[in-house]
């Protein structure tokens, strides 16, 4: 139970792989540009649990630097949300639509 | 054994929200189920002692983006998908776990409450203000203006390139009655 539980780190890596494998799986099956969205903050957030996770299991004690770095990728999120409202009302407007599939191109 | 407990619950709601999300057919489903997976990582943070990152999580996070995000699937021509009327257990199901969750939050707020008259009252013993996130809040802080400086000024620049350009973006596709009128 040691190797596995709330004290040691295989635990976080596994809840990170599985995010991760999930907004894979979001990105490659979605149609609608929504779904690919949910896909990439899914993502970025198996990420920044990484990153966490890893700082807080150093063999030199708790490494703050992780959570620094997480604090930028939530940054990173927040920016990518604000451009894909903006790409998503661009594509909404020439095609009545979000579908990846159909969109061909992106001109006012 | 209830930490133990809790940190389960955490990776279950964090895993389960995040193939949720990745596979409901409904797209404002899938965006919700985002957010519940957003907040059992938040839980786990807890445990990995970053308690800042936690709060930083469900304000920014589950706040900011997820709202966006909520916004973002209005654009959708059919939002529910193809909805089907659920089924007598599952929708049983629903207001079980719902009653549960009213229970626990309720629980939770008591809880916190209660820690916050606890803090007060530490702090009008011995006059200093109380450590509320372990110290992991200054730390943060000393290395943002430290070695962490051009980053943290790089990542000011990102959001400001962002949001200008995402306005200027809209501009561009506004309807032409809309331009006419400013």
């Amino acid at each position: 139970m040691a190797e596995f539980g709330p004290d040691a780190l295989a635990a976080y890596i596994a809840v990170a792989a599985v995010l991760f494998a999930a907004g894979v799986l979001a990105v490659a099956t979605r149609r609608s540009a929504i779904g690919v969205l949910v896909g990439l903050d899914l993502m970025l957030n198996a990420g920044a649990l990484q990153f966490v996770a890893y700082g807080r299991f150093r063999r030199s004690g708790i490494d703050v630097q992780g959570q620094t770095a997480a604090v930028f990728v939530i940054v990173v999120a927040a920016a990518e949300a604000a451009i894909a409202l903006a790409l998503l009302f661009a594509v909404y407007r020439t095609s009545k639509d979000v579908d990846l599939e159909q969109t061909r191109e992106l001109r006012s | 054994m209830i930490e133990l407990l809790l940190f389960w619950t955490c990776c279950l709601t964090a895993v389960a929200g995040a193939i949720g999300a990745a596979t409901v057919r409904n797209l404002f489903h899938a965006a919700l189920l985002l957010g519940l997976c957003l907040s059992g990582v938040a839980g786990l943070y807890l445990f990995l002692e970053a308690a800042y990152l936690a709060c930083i999580q469900v304000i920014v996070y589950i706040g900011g983006v997820l709202v966006l995000v909520l916004f973002a699937t209005l654009f959708s021509a059919d939002i529910m998908g193809r909805t089907q009327r659920p089924v007598w257990w599952l929708r049983l199901l629903g207001i079980v776990g719902g009653a549960l969750a009213a229970v626990v939050a309720v629980r939770l707020l008591q809880v916190v409450l209660q820690h916050g008259r606890d803090l007060a009252a530490r702090r009008n013993d011995s006059g200093a203000v109380p450590d509320l996130f372990g110290g992991s809040q200054d730390a943060i802080g000393d290395l943002l203006i430290g070695p962490w400086l051009v980053p943290f000024l790089l990542a000011g620049v990102l959001l400001t390139v962002a949001l200008v350009s995402a306005v200027a973006t809209v501009q561009r596709f506004r309807r032409p009655v809309e331009r006419a009128r400013g």
